[in-house]
């Protein structure tokens, strides 16, 4: 009898606690987001896309003779309204599942929201909800909606959200020109006084990518790339920088991996080009009694000379170290470049307000307030670079030495 | 008292992992900024000798549970009063973790699930074990001791591994001054989490070799001491000082940051047992103690007895001790430390042994 109420008993108790979750979601109910994006309209409403993943596109990825899916692998659904939330409540209407968004990977934000509005309202929800992920990246639209990103569709990467993400951290990678933040690192820079955020923008054409057809093209017509650094002061974004500039400020930032810096030589300005393979700058402050700020900039930077169009010797090391003054010449003029831009700006993105913070805590308390405004502006910089060309790739001499004597 | 007996090394655990509990998952003495991390060191130093008060008292009555010596102490009435109260501390300290407990899994993963739910089956199990005994809770403690270390390593490799540690955002060291770690050390980190080692001395008795009390207990404080201390400056180093003062659990935002090869990331099943290890510890501790406490004061002879409308009364009272996170969080903060914390942790027990010592040196004379 004892024995026949234990098993009853322990039978109830499974079926109330073995049941399952409580608030369970099951995958098929979900819609999973790839990306948002937010826009701006002329009353001051939101406009909200998610890209919804459609499921059975994207898991043929990889398989042959399968190519040119007839429907599109994610789809879009805009709504527009005063406030995330309720926007996100909203889709409901046009999406037939829960929308999901604990594998969103990417944020994008309209240049019209971030110059007019900034992007600290909408930043909000994105940290504080439990299912959206701050890790996400976060990309800022040139010269395009936000909508339009999204509905553009790439031919690698099946889902265009994941194309952007790695086309940003490829081109951070081997080019130097762009970096990648996530929302949480982007907000971290927003609420720092003395530090302020710089976002890659992206950019395309609009309504030329949204048909499977356009990406049947070897070239397609709506092209997602990578355009320049958005620059922001106080939370809206009031400057793009493109080449030499943006260069600059992420070399400062310390997240240049590889990059390739022309040399010039006997007046021929792109005689050889120098192949960044590590490099290391460091940022210091230095604040002098009378209240003048000094900011140390050091780069090591070593590299490869990958390619020579002038005829150098590159045999001997006399003339290395001659390319290595270049080079290190280029380095300190785009760096200072970055400096009088942000200066000019008056916005520090260079995070040397934070590394007067370090430095000198006391000063710091003072000028923290008026840091952009009053004293960034008058920060004297010194740039020193050390650059070592370790290699010169197979050939040391090039072929064309004596041809072109 | 329960016929039982416990040995050093699961003191040890026991402590460990009490102190570990909820202390891990919340941004401790971040009012010391980027140097909380020292807050906790201090605060941890501050208990040791928290903790041989503790102890003394301990040392006086090695075979009797507070809740009898207080009355021999301090006479038989105003002794049950301070028993009687200490049990209401402990219940009450249960109620308090376990809405923490609650609260957490709510904001951060079961939304939509009411709050009574989860923490009615998280007690369903405190009760349990309570019902089985310290030995059990003892053993439990160990192999719990494992799960947590064990992710904790993997928790802190992969944190190295993705280069997430920014070593800048701890400095400039000692922005504020001594005076402010000290500050945060004795209004925050003294009582929470290490002064409520308080609930220990309810436990001593049922340890079997007193004489590896004193290095099992101070050396679980100063492990865990350190441990939480890495685990602010990780987090500080990771998420800087801001967001980890306006985030609730900054360990989670610390593990969802983790990103590694593109493939381990969204980690936060680590957090999700952590919380679940440490809060469970705790809050069997603390009832327990009521528990044992309350069979002692009222001569009740089987605790079982006791257990199940004890569970009861902990359970409403975790959902009546505030109505939402942030009064519950404020409470803590403010009122918790001065009330209860202070009087309970601090001067009781200063008192009881200053009595215990006249008491002794009182009788000694007497002999002579």
């Amino acid at each position: 009898m004892k024995i026949k109420l234990y098993c009853l008993t322990s039978a109830l108790v499974g079926i109330i606690l073995l049941s399952g979750c409580w608030s369970n979601q099951e995958l098929p109910d979900l819609a999973l987001v790839s990306a948002i994006g937010i826009d701006l309209e002329k009353d001051g409403r939101y406009t909200f896309t998610v890209q919804v993943i459609n499921p059975g596109n994207v898991a043929g990825e990889g398989m042959q003779g399968t190519g040119g899916s007839e429907s599109p692998p994610v789809s879009t659904y805009t709504e527009s309204g005063w406030n995330l939330t309720e926007i996100n409540r909203k889709l409901s209407k046009k999406v037939s599942r829960h929308i999901y968004f604990a594998h969103t990977n990417l944020v994008v934000i309209s240049e019209k929201l971030a110059q007019e509005e900034g992007i600290m309202p909408v930043l909000d929800v994105l940290e504080r909800d439990h299912e959206f992920r701050s890790s996400a990246q976060i990309v800022i639209s040139h010269q395009s909606d936000a909508e339009d990103i999204m509905k553009t569709l790439s031919s690698i990467d099946k889902v265009p959200a994941n194309k952007i993400i790695n086309t940003m951290k490829s081109t951070e990678k081997v080019w130097g020109e762009h970096v990648s933040v996530s929302v949480r690192e982007l907000i971290a820079k927003l609420v720092s006084p003395g530090e302020a955020p710089v976002v890659t923008t992206f950019h395309t054409i609009e309504n030329q990518g949204e048909t499977l057809q356009s990406i049947q093209r070897t070239n397609p017509d709506g092209r997602l790339e990578a355009a320049g650094l958005a620059i922001f002061k106080k939370g809206k974004m009031v400057d793009m920088t493109t080449g030499e500039i943006s260069k600059g400020i992420v070399w400062l930032l310390n997240k240049v991996k590889n990059t390739a810096v022309s040399v010039q030589w006997e007046g021929e300005k792109h005689a050889a080009v120098f192949d960044l393979i590590r490099q290391q700058t460091k940022v210091s402050a230095d604040v002098e009694k009378g209240g003048t700020v000094r900011m140390k900039v050091n780069v090591a930077a070593e590299g490869n000379v990958s390619e020579v169009q002038h005829p150098i010797n590159l045999a001997s090391p006399q003339a290395l170290n001659k390319m290595e003054q270049r080079v290190e010449e280029t380095i300190k003029q785009s760096i200072m470049h970055a400096v009088d831009k942000a200066q000019e700006l008056e916005t520090d993105i260079l995070g040397f307000g934070e590394a007067v913070h370090r430095e000198d805590p006391e000063k710091w308390k003072k000028w923290e307030d008026e840091w952009e405004e009053s004293y960034f502006p008058e920060v004297q910089v010194d740039v020193s670079a050390d650059v070592f060309i370790r290699r010169t790739g197979l050939r040391d001499e090039p072929f064309h030495r004596y041809l072109t004597k | 008292m329960e016929k039982a007996k416990i040995n050093a090394g699961q003191l040890f655990v026991l402590i460990f992992l009490f102190e570990m509990g909820s202390a891990l998952l919340l941004s401790l003495g971040i009012e010391a900024k980027q140097d909380a991390w020292m807050a906790v060191m201090a605060g941890m130093f501050g208990s040791l000798l928290l903790f041989w008060m503790y102890y003394r008292l301990y040392l006086f009555y090695p075979d009797m549970l507070p809740t009898s010596y207080m009355q021999d102490i301090i006479g038989p009435f105003l002794g049950k009063i301070a028993a009687y109260l200490y049990i209401l501390v402990f219940m009450y300290n249960a109620a308090r973790v376990l809405r923490d407990f609650g609260e957490m899994l709510v904001i951060f993963a079961y939304n939509e699930t009411p709050l009574f739910i989860i923490n009615a089956l998280l007690l369903l199990l405190v009760v349990y074990i309570t019902h089985k005994g310290i030995e059990v809770i003892a053993r439990t403690g160990e192999i719990l001791f494992v799960v947590l270390y064990v992710l904790a390593v993997t928790g802190s490799i992969l944190i190295l591994v993705s280069g997430l540690i920014n070593l800048d955002h701890l400095k400039p060291v000692l922005e504020g001054g001594i005076g402010r770690i000290l500050k945060t050390a004795g209004t925050e980190t003294l009582y929470v989490p290490f002064g409520e080692a308080v609930v220990f001395f309810m436990i001593l008795p049922y340890v079997n070799r007193p004489d590896k009390i004193k290095p099992a207990a101070l050396s679980a404080l100063v492990l865990s001491g350190i441990n939480l201390s890495i685990t602010m400056a990780v987090n500080v180093a990771v998420l800087g000082v801001d967001l980890t003062e306006r985030s609730q659990f900054p360990l989670l935002n610390t593990i969802q940051a983790i990103q590694v090869a593109e493939f381990l990331e969204r980690l936060d099943v680590f957090f999700m047992i952590a919380l679940i290890v440490g809060g469970f510890i705790k809050i069997s501790i603390y009832f327990y103690a009521a528990v044992i406490g309350a069979s002692d004061l009222f001569r009740v002879k089987e605790i079982s007895r006791l257990v199940f409308p004890l569970g009861l009364v902990v359970l409403f009272l975790s959902m009546v001790i505030a109505s939402g996170y942030a009064e519950h969080i404020r409470e803590g903060l403010h009122f918790v430390p001065l009330y209860i914390h202070l009087p309970f942790h601090v001067i009781l027990p200063a008192l009881l042994l200053t009595g215990a010592a006249l008491k002794k040196r009182h009788s000694v004379n007497k002999r002579n």
